[in-house]
């Protein structure tokens, strides 16, 4: 899942979670998490000032953001320690999975 | 050795220099002892805190509170519950102290206090809420010895550094006691309550824990969580190893691990935002 700017939001992508009217959960809820969006409901959304979204995936390139082949090797060194423990050997094997979905998934083309 | 420590506890908590609770707290504190106090008496005095006010409001308006808005204090107490306030009004001013300290300590125990909110949840366990505030709490005495003792503070981060070892066995090391232990030093004098002072004392220890060994070994997982996700910066830059008691105490196994790891991720990217927008104000 990422947060990501109106802006860059693109036809495809899958909303990670519902967005409100004014982007305030206190606001009319507008689509729910699930949809597809297109270039017709992102015009919409805009026009509503929503200003971010959260979609699946991570499709969407930060500015000092990391490639997945960094954040596996930042996840070994964190491991570094530990790795020879049963129980975190089993934490290991969680976040790497879950790191490689969150960066591969579907929205990461 | 125990005169390095007796003189670091001196210093440590010479009230003179202790940062105190802001009045709010202990006014709370007081009411809570007295069952009749009612929930308007509670609304004016956390209204008397701006900072307080704004933050519970959020809460109150926040996604996971359901879509009502609700603009008055007291009827944000009612829906969020006197416990949550109390815990919020702590946490709020654990903020204010740490805050000008080190945004990487609070993004840390921020971290942990997501984590150990979800896995409390997620195991249904009573008074999340205090857990939640335990594990916010669970490195104060890192905040401690940095505001007391910043030449020990950097010796302990050189050797780190240096001999690549967790951050507590530097610590034992350098001022022969540690920063779990320094937070219990600190309940104390703060008079928090014992579900409280015991997981912030014990957390790298969770067998010594003996009357809240579930909400200790909570603080503990989440702990182990936040520094496997590498959110924050606690000091440390290696996962510790899960106490097996821990692990045990609370009955996990794979399947709720790797669901609480995909919920703590999806939170983080919130908190992330969360706790840019804290510094910004
Ligand atoms: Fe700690
Ligand atoms: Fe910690």
């Amino acid at each position: 899942m990422q947060q990501i700017p109106i802006m860059l939001a693109k036809a495809g992508m899958v909303l990670a979670k519902d967005v409100f009217r004014g982007g305030v959960p206190a606001g009319m809820p507008i689509c729910g998490k699930d949809t597809v969006l297109t270039d017709a409901l992102i015009t919409r959304l805009d026009q509503m000032d929503v200003q971010t979204v959260y979609v699946d995936g991570h499709p969407v390139w930060e500015e000092g953001g990391q490639s997945i082949e960094e954040m596996l090797q930042a996840l070994d060194k964190r491991f570094e320690k530990c790795r020879e423990e049963p129980l975190n050997s089993m934490l290991y094997d969680i976040y790497k999975a879950h790191l490689t979905k969150s960066m591969g998934g579907e929205g990461g083309r | 050795m125990e005169d390095k420590r007796g003189e670091l506890k001196k210093i440590i908590m010479d009230t003179k220099t202790l940062p105190t609770l802001p009045g709010v707290i202990n006014k709370l504190n007081a009411l809570s002892n007295n069952d009749k106090a009612s929930v308007q008496e509670m609304a004016k005095i956390v209204s008397s805190d701006q900072v307080l006010s704004a933050r519970i409001l959020r809460l109150a308006n926040s996604p996971s509170y359901g879509f009502y808005r609700v603009s008055t204090i007291s009827n944000a107490m009612i829906l969020l519950g006197v416990n949550v306030v109390k815990s919020l009004a702590l946490s709020s001013s654990i903020f204010a102290i740490m805050e000008k300290n080190s945004v990487g300590l609070w993004e840390h125990s921020l971290g942990v206090g997501v984590a150990a909110n979800l896995l409390a949840r997620k195991l249904e366990l009573p008074e999340c809420e205090e857990i939640a505030t335990a594990a916010l709490l669970h490195d104060i005495g890192k905040v401690l010895v940095s505001l007391k003792c910043s030449e020990a503070e950097q010796e302990v981060l050189k050797l780190v550094r240096d001999r690549q070892i967790y951050m507590i066995e530097a610590e034992r090391d350098i001022i022969d006691t540690d920063h779990a232990e320094i937070g219990g030093w600190l309940s104390k004098s703060w008079f928090l309550p014992e579900k409280l002072s015991e997981p912030i004392s014990f957390h790298h220890d969770v067998i010594k824990s003996d009357n809240h060994r579930i909400k200790t070994s909570v603080v503990h997982i989440a702990d182990v969580l936040i520094k496997a996700s590498g959110f924050g910066n606690s000091g440390d830059s290696f996962v510790p190893v899960i106490q097996k008691v821990a692990w045990d105490t609370l009955k996990l196994n794979e399947q709720i691990l790797a669901e609480l790891v995909a919920e703590i991720e999806d939170k983080l990217v919130e908190v992330k935002n969360f706790s840019l927008e804290m510094m910004g104000e």
